[in-house]
């Protein structure tokens, strides 16, 4: 019987009281749906703020205005400033015969090595040739790790399919060893035999521990890497924000470097084991202002993917 | 120390009880907010959360209730019991019993720090003095095995394991079979790590349960995760017989809430944290007198006894 009130209601102009309630619903979605407690404050609050004083439309409700508002909020947040295109930055570092580096760094256990050796895969497929440079020199059984993912590599493209020309190479000096330095020889060593790009794999290592987030940014700083991908899992909750805010402080702060070298870009993995709880990827992207330039759903080596910002919106907002 | 951050939050919001110089709706209100955020600042799961809220708020009857010592002293222990309830599941943990074998199944999602761990509690034990083992039944994971190989190797710790048998049930069994023969009286089984959307992976953890008979099913949690935690730990409670939980990864800045929902999940306590990447980075765990050190108070059986 309320509907012959809609019209009165819709046309009213909006306070910050008449939002409060559905914000703080939307908020409590939000971080039901694993955003980060401030960063789903912070959306909500900047949804009040663009509606504050806005006359509402004759047919929405306030519960769908906020929605819309939210949805192009967090699409916005998602769709990349800045277009990452490895394969077309690896074909003229080519030309200029040289190799692409890239370097992928993060926390321990959020699946580093793995999408390493499925980005190696996608090169691979797309006629680039590999060298994996083996930089965790720590963790047990990272280099056996590595071997067995380029014996499997090379046996789905064997040499026969490829000149004779063996595309995915290993370039390890054992453990114990200084990461910054095997990275640099991999490097020289791919320049020396023409390999395409190299991957360089490093240790895990919490943000906090001062020495490790040192030896990283003396990696990078030493050897210049075309791209630092930070990976990170889309388990992960409020750390994410914690995470890539001290990568990217200790890469600053430690390199004495201007402008330092910091994360260009996200691997966002294990995305097939949060059903719709997608909200790592908005706390990510919404902590660096970087894009994800790849999504992990899987352990295989074609379970790399692009983020669908429009989908992984609609399954955030989704109820 | 863990979860410390989390504490000072909510022992600061339950001050501000003592502050106030009446205690109404609002001064509850508020304080629920306050510790609610901090919760969710954490990462606990927000079902829970929303839970905690609901329960203390419904302890509290605003008309019935007579004098403001009283009150304080009914909100602070209803907010107490609940705390503890996300903490503690009321069950006693699993111990390994000297002198006969005990089998110690390790569970988990990928890359939570299921195989270093199992080194870590096999040197525990070692320690103490336990006749102890380790067995790799994961076959996927690319250089798992040699992983356990150098961890176990470096802690002196005898191990299973094979690089061309690709079933791990097969090892598994085997492993738990050649270890029991030789009386060892901790054997633990690594597996590969998994979730709840990999049913053929689910299958084959069933499979290993039933094959190595574990007195002990151990769920690797990671202090780093969100939300997604509560559904993953009980597809797996409701897959085979988890009965403890292992939070690793706490030596980060993670205050691990998101893993305690694990605890809820499957019923089951929190035996150790994991501190580092370090064998020896290993700490008992023990609810009770955590709870007490977390809300930085004396009194609080007192108070939860009540
Ligand atoms: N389900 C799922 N599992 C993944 C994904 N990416 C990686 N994994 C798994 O996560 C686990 C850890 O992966 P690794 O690649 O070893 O992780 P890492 O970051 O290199 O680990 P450290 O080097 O020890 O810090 C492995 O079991 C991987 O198979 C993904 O996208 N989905
Ligand atoms: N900082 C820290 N790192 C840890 C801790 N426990 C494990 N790790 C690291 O986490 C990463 C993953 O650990 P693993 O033991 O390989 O994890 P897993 O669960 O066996 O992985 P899968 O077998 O691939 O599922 C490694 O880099 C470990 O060194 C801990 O308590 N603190
Ligand atoms: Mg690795
Ligand atoms: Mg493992």
């Amino acid at each position: 019987m309320f509907s012959m009130f809609r019209n009165l209601v819709g046309s009213k102009t909006l306070t910050a009281d008449d939002l409060q309630p559905v914000l703080e619903k939307m908020k409590d979605h939000l971080i039901a749906k694993n955003v980060a407690a401030d960063i789903a404050l912070k959306l909500c609050e900047s949804v009040s703020a663009k509606l504050e004083g806005k006359v509402l439309g004759t047919f929405g409700s306030i519960a769908s205005t906020v929605k819309t508002t939210l949805t192009d909020a967090c699409v916005q947040i998602l769709s990349p400033r800045r277009r990452v295109d490895i394969l077309r930055d690896a074909m003229d570092a080519r030309q200029n015969k040289r190799p692409y580096v890239i370097t992928f760094c993060g926390v321990n256990g959020v699946g580093k090595s793995t999408n390493l050796a499925k980005v190696c895969f996608w090169l691979v497929e797309n006629g680039l040739s590999v060298l994996i440079a083996a930089c965790d020199t720590f963790r047990s059984g990272a280099v056996e790790q590595l071997r067995t993912h380029v014996r499997k590599l090379n046996a789905l493209h064997p040499p026969a399919r490829h000149q004779g020309r063996e595309m995915v190479q290993l370039y390890e000096r054992g453990y114990g060893k200084d990461s910054a330095g095997i990275a640099m020889e991999a490097i020289a060593s791919a320049r020396d035999y023409r390999i395409d790009v190299v991957l360089v794999d490093t240790a895990g290592r919490m943000q906090d521990n001062e020495p490790l987030m040192r030896a990283l940014t003396k990696l990078v700083k030493v050897n210049q890497p075309d791209l630092v991908l930070f990976v990170g899992e889309a388990l992960v909750g409020n750390e994410a924000v914690d995470q890539l805010t001290k990568f990217n402080r200790a890469l600053a702060d430690f390199s004495q470097q201007q402008p330092p070298r910091l994360i260009d870009g996200i691997i966002l993995t294990k995305f097939d084991t949060i059903d719709d709880k997608v909200g790592a990827a908005v706390s990510m992207t919404y902590t660096t202002g970087q894009p994800i330039v790849f999504v992990g759903t899987g352990q295989t080596y074609s379970d790399l993917r692009n983020l669908n910002a429009r989908a992984v919106v609609a399954s955030l907002l989704r109820a | 120390m863990v979860l410390a951050d989390l504490g000072r939050k909510i022992t600061s919001a339950l001050k501000s009880l003592s502050n106030a110089t009446i205690i109404n709706e609002e001064v509850l209100n508020g304080m629920l907010k306050e510790i609610c955020a901090a919760l969710l600042e954490a990462d606990v799961n927000i079902r829970l959360v929303k839970q905690l809220r609901e329960n203390v708020r419904s302890v509290i009857d605003f008309d019935e209730m007579a004098g403001g010592l009283n009150k304080r002293r009914m909100i602070q222990s209803a907010v107490f019991k609940e705390l503890v309830k996300l903490i503690d599941p009321g069950v006693k943990a699993w111990q390994p019993s000297k002198g006969r074998n005990n089998v110690i199944m390790f569970v988990g999602l990928q890359g939570s720090g299921k195989t270093t761990t199992c080194t870590k509690l096999a040197y525990y034990y070692q320690r103490k003095g336990w006749k102890t083992c380790l067995i790799c039944a994961d076959t996927f994971r690319a250089g798992a095995f040699d992983q356990l190989k150098q961890n176990a190797t470096k802690a002196r710790i005898p191990f299973y394991g094979s690089y061309t048998e690709i079933d791990p049930v097969v090892i598994a069994q085997e492993g738990v079979e050649k270890f029991k023969a030789e009386n060892f009286e901790i054997i633990i089984v690594d597996t590969s790590g998994r979730h709840k959307q990999q049913d053929s992976l689910f299958e084959e953890m069933l499979q290993v349960e039933q094959a190595t008979k574990p007195d002990n099913i151990i769920f690797v949690m990671d202090a780093t995760i969100g939300q997604a935690c509560e559904v993953q730990a009980k597809a797996f409670k409701d897959k085979v017989d988890v009965a403890s939980v292992i939070i690793t990864k706490l030596d980060g800045h993670a205050k691990g809430g998101g893993a305690l929902s694990a605890v809820a999940a499957t019923r089951s306590p929190v035996i150790f944290i994991g501190t580092g990447e370090h064998t020896d980075d290993f700490e008992p765990f023990k609810v009770q007198p955590f709870v007490s050190k977390l809300l930085g108070m004396g009194d609080i059986e007192g108070l939860i006894d009540k």
